[in-house]
């Protein structure tokens, strides 16, 4: 009898139990894809494996801040004024009302920032918190047009801020700025930031375009005249943070206060940083712009996961979020009050088609035995169903992939390739490929068999390698599967990597194009920079050779007219679309989501941060 | 017994080498090591890669980066962690005492709980206490950790609110209110749902162990002459058998105490606790192999103390036990 009452009492307690969390269980389950898609596919994070420039003048692909010209005069265009592209809606961002002033904005962060000095910060999040405190010359705006943060406007060669040679860059920096602690900021402070960048043996992580430096001179503290040793393309972007040269010597940099409590310009300074906790910034007194920022405090709530922040949004007890993926919005809907900003990303999830035979490492001038054949690759483009992925695994968010430059004033507006089953395989049969006795198509014997790899661990692409495996089945195509960990199967030359070893059939993953497109298309598609042992730096994986898209990207780096260049460069894209050499899965958006009541919040899929405009917030509850 | 100290704690010298020859070598064979990070980072050109590699020691082979970093450690120098750019034993000096101030007080909570609930559920073995108090157990033991950490989460900070202010009625994580002035009711807010988290499995496991302990002495001869003579209950209990069942108990918790000062991994990475724990695995992540070692070496340390501390205290609870 005893025995009983305790059991039916354990049973209760159980129930209880189980009962409480029910609904809350469920919604913490709901979106399993999102931390797994998260390791690798956040954007302008671990997404695009290395993408070494081919060309030494260029910037890495990845990085947001690319600009024109890459062998002859840069002078160019994309600047403040670049007009709107066609079929792209532009995106309004400017601050209407001068806002309530006041309050403060919780932002939650799933990663902890190791140093918030950018110097030595290997991590993406680190620009999340320090762009609102250390700002940089120039910057990019949500629709791709850069404008200028400490300088008075972006040098080109129309306004004479790039010399005939585009060797010379001088940088007009604005007036009265001033540190937060109230010293003045000068074109000192630039030269001290390349010196800093140039100190060796204490660990500066990017020096990029910094080592492109000859000199840097300041002929008054309020012009900054910097002289590249070849055409550094790149060079809007390139002083992207400023350091005060009141940070100290440089060689003694990793014993920096600085390091923990970055001294900037920007609307924000920083107060505390509290390791695996928070990072409270409050209002730079001496901000250059008038009444700003409207916010009085802006903490960075360190969280475990984005599943925790999930639900300290819903709960209030933060207001902003950090990177969400497709996979969040089933959630992210049911939080009352939030307004998810989801700007189309440039670039994303494509198939990369070795159009070589496989080695190792490749002999780039044999066609692949089955890739070689036009006709297969475009049976296969027609073939994948991409909004079913869209559809089954990103809740219908994201977009169908079209081509290279798909967003920003570059967005050459071409068409998906559309799905069509029948022509894929009228396609297949014209390439004389028949269906064999177990549906699998056969030419000479050889069955229609074809490798297909994508990075180990990540949901998102698992599950969609087995959505198109079954589309290839239909078509009688055999992909089979094997993936590898990533730092195998997107490494290095010397770690004998497929991908630069043209030792694979097909690799699936995602790279995004920076603002302008030159970097991008020069090192996914230009034959020179088809990787070998004399070029292990190149990233041409396809092994694209086409002497028209080489002519039409060589051309475009040496015009200045935007339009012409535009013209030039979606060629080239819609030759490699047409091509089949990449076939484009689907485009990502950048999204980020924060409670109504945070004005002025905007994604920028450009930046390197949501706090990209912190200054503009305000808090209307 | 000085001897026995002196033997047992240069036995230990050989062990710690072993064990930081092991670790470092795992460490240092870990594929998602520091480059791996810098690698997946598109911002970070080959050229810096290759330099980087050179500026942070890197490429030093293995047995020379451990003869230097055994070398620094000796002399009491922990060097700098690969990602922080701060000497070691600030990050350590930093974290300590938030782990103590949080594991101390789960700890001495559970306590509180685990003993008297253990001692009573031996008393009335199979009575409805003892069933509820088993059936507790079994399900302190078994829910995952981190599982109950965002359980407590989504229902005290998410679904109850605070009646009057509107807000959440616990907070969900840190320390304390950012930005707030001290206050000790805000800690002691803070604290609760952690200190909830991780006592849950300690008073489930200490009640487990006190109850099993307790029941062994209950039925124990003296015990049993003890009532013959006619000693009231309250006297057999906490009086003669107490003390004995305390002593296979305070081995578990001297065992324990190490932890205190290591951290609880699940709760503090859960509720934002700059404790020793969160920064574990945060080093584990990125490849740091500095603040790694220093934290493993400082942890196997703190066992093998506790160990012998738990040894000599056994001594002087069982005057049975002797050492020679």
């Amino acid at each position: 009898m005893k025995r009983l009452i305790s059991l039916t009492v354990l049973l209760l307690t159980l129930a209880l139990v189980f009962a409480a969390c029910a609904q809350p269980a469920q919604q913490t389950t709901a979106p399993t894809a999102a931390p797994a898609a998260k390791a690798t596919e956040a954007p302008k994070q671990a997404v695009a494996p290395t993408t070494a420039p081919a060309v030494p003048t260029a910037a890495p692909a990845a990085k947001a801040t690319d600009a024109p010209a890459a062998k002859t005069t840069s002078a160019a265009p994309a600047a403040t004024t670049a007009p709107s592209a066609a079929g792209q809606a532009q995106i309004q961002f400017t601050p209407s009302a001068p806002g309530k002033k006041g309050g403060k904005v919780t932002a939650a962060i799933w990663q902890e920032p190791d140093v918030l000095n950018p110097l030595l910060s290997s991590l993406t999040v680190t620009g999340e918190v320090t762009y609102s405190v250390i700002e940089g010359l120039a910057d990019v705006d949500p629709n791709g047009n850069y404008y200028p943060r400490l300088a008075k406007e972006i040098p080109d060669q129309s306004n004479g801020g790039v010399s005939a040679d585009g060797k010379t860059v001088t940088w007009k920096l604005k007036d009265g700025v001033k540190w937060s602690d109230g010293s003045a900021f000068t074109c000192d402070d630039v030269k001290f930031t390349w010196q800093a960048r140039m100190t060796a043996n204490v660990g500066v992580i990017d020096t990029v375009g910094f080592r492109d430096i000859d000199s840097l001179d300041c002929p008054d503290p309020l012009t900054a005249v910097v002289k590249y040793k070849t055409i550094y393309a790149a060079y809007r972007g390139n002083f992207g943070t400023i350091l005060p040269k009141s940070a100290g010597d440089p060689t003694k940099m990793k014993d920096w206060a600085y390091n923990t409590k970055p001294l900037g310009t920007g609307p924000f300074k920083v107060d505390e940083f509290q390791r695996g906790s928070f990072i409270a910034l409050s209002k730079n007194p001496n901000y250059r712009e008038q009444g700003k920022p409207n916010l009085d405090q802006l903490i960075f709530r360190i969280v475990p996961s984005s599943e925790v922040a999930k639900q300290l949004l819903r709960s209030g007890e933060v207001d902003v979020m950090w990177n969400n993926t497709e996979a969040d919005y089933p959630e992210l809907q049911t939080i009352p009050g939030l307004k998810i900003s989801d700007p189309v990303q440039n670039g994303g999830e494509r198939l990369i088609l070795n159009l070589t035979k496989p080695g190792e490492p490749s002999d780039n001038k044999t066609p692949h035995p089955i890739l070689g054949d036009l006709k297969v690759r475009q049976g296969i483009a027609y073939g994948i169903n991409k909004q079913q992925i869209i559809d089954k695994l990103l809740f219908g968010k994201a977009l169908p992939g079209s081509g290279e430059q798909n967003a920003g004033f570059f967005n050459c507006g071409v068409a998906p390739f559309p799905f069509d089953a029948q022509k894929a395989a009228s396609l297949l049969e014209e390439a004389g490929w028949k269906v064999g006795p177990n549906g699998i198509r056969t030419k000479d014997g050889q069955p229609l068999r074809i490798k297909y790899q994508t990075t180990t661990g990540n949901k998102l692409r698992e599950d969609s390698q087995v959505l198109i495996v079954e589309d290839m089945k239909k078509i009688g195509v055999e992909f089979y599967i094997e993936n590898q960990p990533s730092q195998l199967l997107i490494g290095s030359w010397a770690n004998k990597s497929p991908r630069k070893y043209g030792n694979y059939d097909i690799i699936m993953y995602t790279t995004n194009g920076g603002v302008d497109p030159n970097s991008q298309m020069t090192n996914y598609f230009h034959s020179s920079s088809i990787p070998s042992e004399q070029n292990q730096g190149g990233v041409n994986y396809s092994r694209w050779n086409d002497p028209q898209t080489d002519k039409d990207i060589t051309e475009a780096a040496q015009i200045v007219d935007l339009n012409k260049r535009k013209e030039l460069y979606c060629d080239a894209v819609k030759r490699v679309v047409d091509g089949a050499s990449h076939i484009y899965l689907y485009q990502r958006r950048s999204i980020q989501s924060a409670r109504d009541y945070v004005q002025n919040f905007q994604s920028n899929p450009w930046a390197s941060a949501f706090t990209w405009n912190a200054q503009d917030w305000w808090v209307s509850k | 017994m000085t001897r026995y100290i002196i033997r047992r704690a240069l036995q230990a010298i050989p062990l710690l080498l072993l064990i930081s020859v092991v670790v470092f070598a795992l460490a240092n064979a870990m594929p998602s090591g520091l480059m791996a990070a810098y690698e997946n980072n598109p911002n970070i050109s080959k050229e810096d890669l290759v330099r980087l590699q050179e500026e942070l020691g890197l490429n030093t082979p293995a047995h020379i980066k451990y003869l230097n970093w055994l070398g620094n450690t000796v002399r009491g120098d922990l060097g700098y962690s690969l990602t922080e750019r701060r000497p070691v034993t600030t990050i350590l000096a930093e974290r300590i005492p938030n782990t103590i101030y949080l594991t101390l007080v789960s700890f001495i909570v559970s306590l509180i709980i685990s003993i008297p609930i253990g001692i009573l559920s031996a008393r009335r073995q199979y009575s409805i206490f003892d069933h509820m108090a088993t059936g507790f157990a079994f399900i302190g033991q078994s829910i995952p950790i981190f599982w109950f950490g965002l359980i407590l989460i989504i229902v005290f900070n998410v679904l109850l609110k605070n009646p009057v202010t509107g807000r959440p009625l616990l907070p969900g994580g840190g320390m304390y209110t950012i930005g707030a002035p001290f206050s000790v009711a805000d800690r002691l807010q803070h604290l609760i749902l952690p200190v909830a988290m991780l006592s849950v499995f300690q008073v489930a496991q200490h009640m487990r162990y006190m109850r099993s302990s307790m029941l062994d002495v209950i039925h124990q001869d003296y015990i049993r002459t003890a009532r013959a003579k006619g000693l009231r209950e309250r006297a057999i209990v906490y009086g003669h058998a107490l003390k004995n069942a305390l002593l296979p108990v305070v081995t578990v918790i001297g065992l324990e105490l190490p932890t205190l000062v290591s951290g609880a991994f699940f709760t503090e990475t859960i509720f934002s606790w700059p404790g020793m724990g969160r920064l574990f695995v945060n080093a584990a992540g990125l490849g740091d192999y500095t603040v790694l070692m220093a934290i493993v070496m400082l942890s196997a340390l703190l066992v093998i103390v506790f160990n012998l501390l738990t040894d000599i205290t056994y001594a002087f609870l069982d005057p049975r036990i002797q050492y020679s």
